[in-house]
């Protein structure tokens, strides 16, 4: 970098007069207004110190990335001789996110999968009921048992799911993903319950429950809870895992949902980092050091849209931000904790896939791809491109999906440098630009309290909805164009179709018979168990719920083991804490 | 704008489902072009819908479904509309429908359904001209 003053005022001399002498000229040639590109200089990042803004990849502040290479990285070559596919599933991980119908269904799923070699552990999907703390018997759950995923009403459900794993694939040795927020502490219960029965000691225990519950205020709505009581809950939870299931990641904070949700880049990262600081914030009221606990919470692959250069700065400046948030205003001093923790960077998101000439979204999915091998990912095309068509996926488009990411990785060799982006004038001064918009937006929410006020008052919903509106205002008035969508629509365009096989994951039938089979089930455990000790646990969890200084999972484990069901341990907490009231927008 | 009789829309979630994206831009879109607008919120029964669009003497209702369970849901609102006498509303449908769907939701009653990438614009010209037409 030039640091001598004499040098600097030389290049900004000489870019006066390209303005003066190129753009200007061609502006006027073209008759615009002003120039549609931009060049970016020395001049663009004046004073800028390698060391303190970019680091190197594994060190701080991490805006090079949170590692050099991960395991999929490490092993590539070996993946490529063997012919590795990452959905199904291997020793070390867990397998296709799924779940269907009830717990006997998701079973027969797994073995099934199983059979085919794809043993990699439980990733639960659970049904909608199940994620807003119903059971499958209450009046909102009709039409929707088992549906979007897995129904879980006690215990029983969750033990029927782990038949399958035993021996090779016992619960020590498998890890489990739990897409779980509003009941989070209620599932985690059911898996240190499982092992409780199974003689396996908890700190044997690895998985990651989503456990992210501000997101879903601001973006999914699967809430019961105000945020206030709904951050407690996330405290016990992470104390309890800290305690006893050190292994066992605490949760997956994401921004991810929060921009499909329809939030700006900067409205993405300030919000996350703000969530990620409410989390850490409970998790020193709970007594905890911050290095104690800060290496186990992870992300969720935020970012999500096809500006790919815009994405690249943005996880940079997130792993930077987030690195000197938990550094400097909350003292950590182990660098685990201070480093963003998530499986993919970079991605479009689902809402930038289009419903008009799905194919294309193949050739979006690998510009994310891009960014992603480009910011310190693996250089995933996601989603598939028949994503938007509502059917699942088929087969082809999720072989199409993982040849992408690997003709990115072994042909392109995309992930052969770390950030080749460091030190680009461009990246850099872009990278500055996001960082401070999100810590100026940041500074905001943080003056109204904190991530939890600003969700009370109802911030960051009106924010965000305005900005999805704004976007949709900015497609209809052909200020931003999407192909096949706003603009190259006419009848010279031509539609392509293309064949797909939709595997039959899920039996229609037993979709079918979900409802009726998990009824049948709700009652027998309703007569079969012992409904005193049921009173009792629950009496126990309502006296201490009413008491913020207790924490509530050893009461919610009592529950759990005395077969309560999860709609009668969320009631119980609904009653002292009440129910979040939705903004009016 | 003719402000004396403006159309009255209801925009209605349906289920559990808290993906509201989608239903918050064509409330705001429509409310910008001049309708009247009500938006339920989240975790509405077919039920407390119906009961919504008669009590607030709607024009259209339009649900936002993306979870997959648009027959039944789509059904039960037109059957809950029937009883009440109020099948006049127009029920209109937005979200994820594959395309085999949307013919059985017209049979049923349905006025339109609109899929990911309609301009609100679309929403807007069809409510008024079938509800001048009607």
């Amino acid at each position: 970098m030039p640091e001598n003053k004499k040098e600097t005022d030389k290049i900004e001399q000489a870019e006066k007069q390209w303005q003066q002498q190129v753009i200007e000229k061609r502006v006027a040639r073209f008759n615009l207004s002003k120039s549609p590109t931009r060049f970016y200089s020395p001049t663009s990042i004046k004073n800028f110190d390698f060391l303190e803004k970019v680091g190197f990849p594994g060190l701080y502040p991490y805006t090079a990335g949170s590692n050099p290479f991960d395991f999929w990285r490490a092993y590539a070559g070996d993946a490529a001789k063997t012919g590795y596919r990452p959905d199904w599933g291997g020793a070390g991980g867990v397998g296709k996110y799924g779940g269907f119908g009830t717990a006997e269904d998701y079973r027969d799923y797994l073995i099934r999968m199983h059979a085919m070699g794809r043993t990699g552990g439980p990733n639960m999907a659970f049904d909608l009921v199940t994620q807003c703390g119903y059971d499958s018997d209450s009046p909102y759950a009709e039409g929707e048992v088992g549906r979007v995923g897995v129904a879980i009403d006690s215990f029983r459900d969750f033990a029927v799911i782990y038949e399958p794993y035993t021996g090779n694939l016992e619960i020590d040795k498998v890890p489990s993903n739990f897409t779980i927020n509003a009941p989070a502490a209620v599932i985690i219960a059911m898996y240190a319950t499982l092992a409780e029965k199974r003689g396996i000691p908890l700190d044997k225990l690895r998985g990651t429950p989503q456990n992210d519950i501000l997101k879903e205020f601001i973006a999914r709505g699967t809430y019961i809870y105000p945020p206030g009581p709904s951050l407690r809950l996330f405290r016990d939870t992470c104390v309890f895992c800290t305690r006893y299931m050190p292994k066992f990641n605490i949760n997956s904070m994401g921004g991810y949902h929060i921009r499909e949700a329809g939030a700006t880049r900067v409205q993405d990262l300030a919000f996350s980092m703000a969530n990620a600081a409410a989390y850490i914030r409970a998790g020193i009221s709970g007594g905890l050091a911050v290095d104690g606990f800060a290496p186990m919470l992870t992300f969720n692959a935020f970012g999500g849209s096809m500006e790919i250069y815009q994405e690249i700065a943005f996880q940079r400046a997130a792993r930077r931000i987030y690195a000197r948030m938990v550094k400097e205003k909350f003292g950590a001093q182990n660098p685990r904790s201070m480093m963003i923790r998530q499986p993919i960077t970079a991605h479009i998101g689902c809402s930038s896939t289009t419903l008009q000439r799905p194919l294309n979204n193949l050739t979006r999915a690998v510009v994310g791809g891009i960014a992603a091998g480009m910011s310190g990912g693996i250089p995933g095309a996601f989603p598939p491109y028949d994503e938007p068509l509502g059917l699942g996926h088929s087969q082809e488009a999720v072989q199409l999906q993982l040849d992408a990411t690997r003709i990115l990785i072994y042909e392109a060799k995309v992930a052969d440098v770390n950030d080749p982006w460091a030190g680009s004038y461009f990246m850099e001064s872009l990278t500055d630009e996001i960082e401070s918009e999100a810590l100026a937006e940041m500074e905001k929410i943080e003056n109204m309290g904190g991530a939890v006020a600003a969700i009370e008052n109802g911030y960051m919903q009106k924010a965000i909805s305005k900005s999805a509106y704004e976007r949709q205002k900015q497609i209809e008035r052909q200020e931003d164009f999407v192909v096949g969508v706003n603009a190259f629509t006419g009848s010279n365009e031509i539609s392509v179709n293309v064949n797909r096989v939709v595997e039959a994951t899920y039996d229609p039938q037993l979709l079918k018979t979900a409802e009726k089979r998990q009824l049948r089930k709700l009652e027998q455990l309703k007569q079969e168990r012992n409904g005193r000790a049921v009173s009792a646990a629950l009496s126990d969890l309502k006296k201490h719920a009413k008491d913020e200084s207790v924490n509530l999972m050893s009461d919610i484990c009592e529950c759990v083991r005395n077969d309560a069901t999860l709609q009668e341990i969320c009631d119980v907490l609904r009653e002292v804490f009440g129910e979040f009231q939705q903004t009016k927008l | 704008m003719e402000p004396e009789s403006k159309i009255r829309v209801l925009i209605a979630k349906p289920g559990l489902d808290g993906h509201e994206r989608g239903a918050h831009v064509v409330a705001y879109g429509l409310r910008d072009a001049g309708f009247e607008v009500i938006y339920t919120g989240l975790r509405q029964t077919p039920r407390q819908i119906v009961n919504t669009a008669i009590q607030e003497d709607v024009d259209v209702v339009g649900l936002s479904i993306l979870c997959g369970a648009h027959l039944s849901l789509t059904q039960m609102v037109i059957n809950g509309l029937k009883e009440g006498g109020a099948e006049d509303i127009l029920v209109l449908v937005g979200g994820i429908v594959p395309e085999e769907d949307i013919p059985r939701l017209k049979e049923m009653g349905v006025g339109e359904v609109f899929t990911a990438g309609t301009p609100v614009s679309a929403v807007s010209n069809f409510i008024r001209a079938a509800v001048s037409a009607s």
